[in-house]
């Protein structure tokens, strides 16, 4: 491992110049117990300005989420903006874009680990850190979203005295067990692979964070059989939880495409959500990204242009995915010639909301297409920090779109009826707050770099010469 | 027997390591005897050293059978229990059983799978341990047994393998 | 069977609404209300679309000025045979009452996830979005059959559920069975014009049965196969006629 830094910057004669390989965290490695020190100082390091961010957002929630929900559950769902036939409303506009978010990290953690991506090692932790703090907004948003959240408990299915156990005929049955299985199970495996740094991070503290990092990181040493059942453990989770990521965003897809409405009711909803899903993660990823590397000190080591250009590739492979979908989505029910989806595709796209639709084809197709094909951009972090809001941005609207928009047109025609969101956008406001006001504090709290698996990386890479270039090669050992 | 205190060796890199393992053997201190403290992972491959058995895939197969049991009672068995038609739907119905099962079935795996590393591992044990904080500084530490009349031969012949530091050391509180 | 569905799925209850006859002066809506002790909900909550009728009279104009006739369409629960209502419901609030073939709604399993008012194609579900104030003396008009909704609860019409029972236990304690007509929810007693009809599909000497024999009959969103038990007699008799 201590080959690679010399050897990378040899100065070529020939007529191009070599590239400088430092660029790569993986061709450029310090020792272990810098980048340990340098981990410790982001966590410890807070100013001001980052206790007043939390107490904003602290009040913020206090207001907009728990005043707010307090409010609706005394006075009833009659303060939001629903009504017939928006019986569904940002509320599940909300849960499917946390779901959405959610999608990134384990995309990037587990597909990534399983295809051996080693440019995915610095930021798997932040990236799974906003799949288990995305699903508790997503949480949330369903509890929100309930007239009778007091009994949300009737949906588990266990033996009670009410003598009467859920409906698994019901997509929302599915949904329920799908996020349920995905929240445990992301948890976890946010978990295993935070235990090493854990350790490390006890062996470099005093005071409370002695004691909570000795209580969290469970006595791990690093004992060649702990390593061998962690990595196995790690394995199991990497493999098992890629088809369940996918099966819980389609069966969100499923709540709608089951139910007889039109527009709903389609066949490609599941694939079409899953990579809306993962368009918008990694668009949040790259948010993510941009916030720890430009507010975190020492964290321009570790996240780095490269980062930037891979997530911003996937993202536009991706967009021309959804693109695929949307289209298809389009087509079928344009050519199909039902009276109703005909109505709800002009409703989309001449109707008062037009601006909205025509906004998520700007915001997830032709801004992401025009910037991201380059790689000079790719690599400019500003400018991607400026696309994945955007296609956040898209992405909430298009759950809108497929929402309370398509929710306007029924076969009822006397009822249809414009939707107005009130207490809905304070309570949305809340979730984000709540999002960033956990990671803000997990941030401080636990590495938000696998600096083991950095290092592992690290010690992977060499550079080989072949004729007169520099290139990488990674050995295999892990 | 005379007293017998445990040593400590520390490397710097994985290359010595392996050698001062090596050197261990042919000095009598078996793989059981001696254990490998890493902050990063090496393989049972790379350190040269048995296979270390493992019985997180079993456990996590069993816990995936469970879970598809479950599945099974909550779709087959509850609608036997509380028969009630909705929608004209089959009272037991194959499809949605598919959804539920699958769920069920991975969190049963990934459940137990984060079971067995607990068990398998001990974990979480706060009792003293045998180990040094520049472990996770990326050093890697050969722990063994050795009496005292031996302990300054087995420390010439760490070092003279490069360890850093060759010192007895006791379980303590982490 | 191959899908989900049942293919011919038993009737029992039915009702059939003659639209010629139909005047829309809504006297079913108010003895709804009345009878299932359905709230009030006020002018600013009616005005963001959130009336609670059970049953609501859809007024259609055809033909062009001067020319033009007006058909009426009173509109409630289809108590579909095939319900979309009932299979989304999590915690079968929804369920179909095999013995009545009625879809029910059990107002103290219901958690509010509104799920089955999206997908009933009728729209005729409705939320109680709030809990409405009941002043004085409109508490003392409370049917004791019927329970109080509170906020958080889905409900809709059950053809007058506690009426049916009520006549069935009569016939049952008189060791006889009940009579076509003598079933008749709020909406049917209420009706002025006879527009409304109730009886049983499963008899075919009753007068449901016989009406919906008649050449106008037909079901509403007939091609959706959720098989409704509320037909509909075409209006189109009074054409040419002015209102």
């Amino acid at each position: 491992m201590a080959t690679t830094a010399e050897s990378i910057a040899m100065p070529g004669a020939s007529a191009k110049k070599p590239k400088d390989l430092h660029e790569h965290l993986m061709l450029d490695p310090r020792p272990r117990g810098e980048m340990n020190a340098m981990v410790m100082e982001s966590m410890h390091t807070t100013s001001k300005k980052f206790w007043g961010v939390v107490v904003f957002l602290a009040l913020t929630i206090l207001f907009a989420l728990l005043g707010a929900w307090g409010y609706m559950i005394a006075e009833g769902m009659g303060v939001t903006g629903l009504t017939r036939p928006e019986y569904w409303g940002i509320f599940i506009v909300d849960m499917v874009f946390w779901i959405g978010i959610s999608h990134a990290g384990t995309f990037i953690s587990a597909l990534l680990r399983v295809m051996k991506y080693e440019i995915r090692r610095p930021f798997t932790r932040a990236a799974e850190l906003m799949t288990t703090f995305g699903l508790i907004q997503a949480a949330i948003c369903i509890f929100l979203h309930l007239g009778r959240v007091w009994l949300a408990y009737w949906l588990v299915p266990y033996p009670n005295g009410r003598a009467i156990w859920p409906n698994f005929h019901s997509p929302l049955m599915w949904d329920f067990m799908a996020i349920t299985t995905y929240v445990i199970a992301s948890t976890m495996y946010l978990f295993m692979p935070l235990i090493p740094d854990l350790a490390m991070a006890r062996d470099r503290s005093t005071g409370w964070r002695l004691g909570l990092y000795r209580l969290i990181s469970l006595g791990f040493t690093g004992k060649a059989a702990e390593w061998k059942f962690l990595k196995t453990a790690m394995n199991i989770f990497a493999f098992a939880i890629i088809p369940v990521m996918f099966s819980v965003h389609t069966v969100v897809s499923w709540d709608f495409a089951m139910s007889t409405r039109p527009g709903w009711n389609s066949t490609i909803f599941g694939p079409y959500f899953v990579i809306g899903a993962l368009h918008s993660g990694i668009a949040a990823v790259m948010i993510v990204l941009f916030m720890i590397r430009s507010t975190m000190k020492n964290m321009k080591y570790f996240i780095r242009p490269e980062h930037f250009e891979f997530l911003g590739k996937l993202s536009l492979i991706i967009s021309m995915a959804w693109a695929y979908f949307f289209f298809n989505d389009y087509l079928v029910p344009w050519y199909g010639g039902n009276k109703f989806e005909q109505l709800l595709l002009d409703f989309h796209s001449h109707g008062p909301f037009a601006w909205v639709w025509v906004s998520m084809l700007i915001c997830n197709i032709l801004i992401p297409w025009m910037i991201l094909w380059n790689k000079k951009w790719r690599k400019t972090p500003w400018l991607m920090l400026v696309v994945g809001i955007v296609i956040n941005i898209g992405m909430w609207i298009e759950r809108f779109v497929i929402i309370p928009v398509s929710l306007t047109i029924t076969r009822m025609p006397f009822t249809w009826r414009l939707y107005h969101p009130s207490i809905e956008i304070p309570l949305t406001i809340g979730t984000f707050a709540l999002f960033m006001l956990l990671y803000l504090l997990a941030s401080r709290l636990i590495p938000l770099v696998p600096v083991w698996e950095v290092q592992e990386g690290q010690s992977a890479h060499i550079v080989r010469k072949v004729g007169k270039a520099m290139v990488t090669s990674v050995s295999n050992v892990d | 027997m005379a007293d017998t205190l445990t040593l400590l060796a520390l490397f710097a890199d994985i290359d010595p390591t392996v050698d001062a393992i090596d050197k261990l053997h042919s000095m009598g201190i078996t793989d059981e005897k001696m254990d490998v403290i890493s902050g990063i992972p090496f393989n049972e491959e790379v350190l040269g050293r048995p296979d270390i058995p493992t019985f997180i895939p079993r456990l996590a197969m069993g816990g995936a059978m469970i879970g598809f049991i479950v599945a099974l009672f909550l779709i087959f068995g509850i609608p036997g229990l509380y028969p009630l038609n909705v929608g004209g739907q089959p009272v037991f119905p194959i499809p949605p059983f598919i959804i539920i099962a699958f769920e069920l079935t991975m969190l049963g795996l990934m459940g137990t799978a984060f079971v067995g590393l607990f068990l398998a591992g001990h974990l979480p044990t706060y009792e003293p341990k045998l180990y040094v904080p520049e472990l996770s500084d990326g050093k890697i530490a050969l722990v063994f047994p050795c009496s005292v009349e031996q302990q300054a031969e087995f420390v010439d012949a760490m070092q003279s393998l490069g360890a850093e530091q060759v010192r007895p050391v006791e379980a303590k509180t982490l | 069977m191959s899908g989900a569905k049942s293919k011919n799925t038993p009737s029992k209850w039915g009702m059939v609404i003659d639209q010629d006859l139909c005047t829309g002066c809504q006297a079913c809506v108010a003895a709804c209300v009345m009878e299932n002790n359905i709230s009030s909900i006020g002018e600013q909550d009616v005005s963001v679309g959130r009336s609670m009728q059970w049953i609501h009279t859809e007024r259609f104009w055809t033909g062009q000025y001067p020319d033009v006739s007006t058909i009426f369409q009173p509109i409630l629960c289809q108590q579909c045979g095939n319900a979309p209502c009932e299979t989304t419901c999590p915690v079968y609030a929804s369920v179909h009452s095999d013995s009545e073939q009625i879809n029910l709604q059990i107002y103290n399993r219901c958690v509010g996830t509104r799920y089955c008012a999206n997908n009933c194609p009728y729209q005729v579900r409705v939320f109680n979005w709030r809990d409405w104030p009941r002043p004085v003396p409109w508490n003392n008009q409370l049917n004791p059959d019927v329970t109080v909704r509170r906020r958080g609860v889905m409900e809709k019409c059950m053809f007058c559920i506690q009426r049916i029972r009520r006549a069935e236990l009569t016939a049952q304690s008189e060791g006889r069975q009940v009579r076509d007509g003598e079933v008749e929810p709020a909406c049917v007693q209420a009706c002025p014009a006879y527009a409304i009809v109730f009886g049983r599909l499963d008899d075919p000497a009753s007068q449901v049965s016989q009406l919906v024999k008649n050449g106008r009959a037909y079901r509403m969103l007939e091609e959706l196969d959720t098989q409704p038990k509320v037909y509909y007699l075409t209006g189109d008799s009074n054409h040419g006629h002015n209102g």
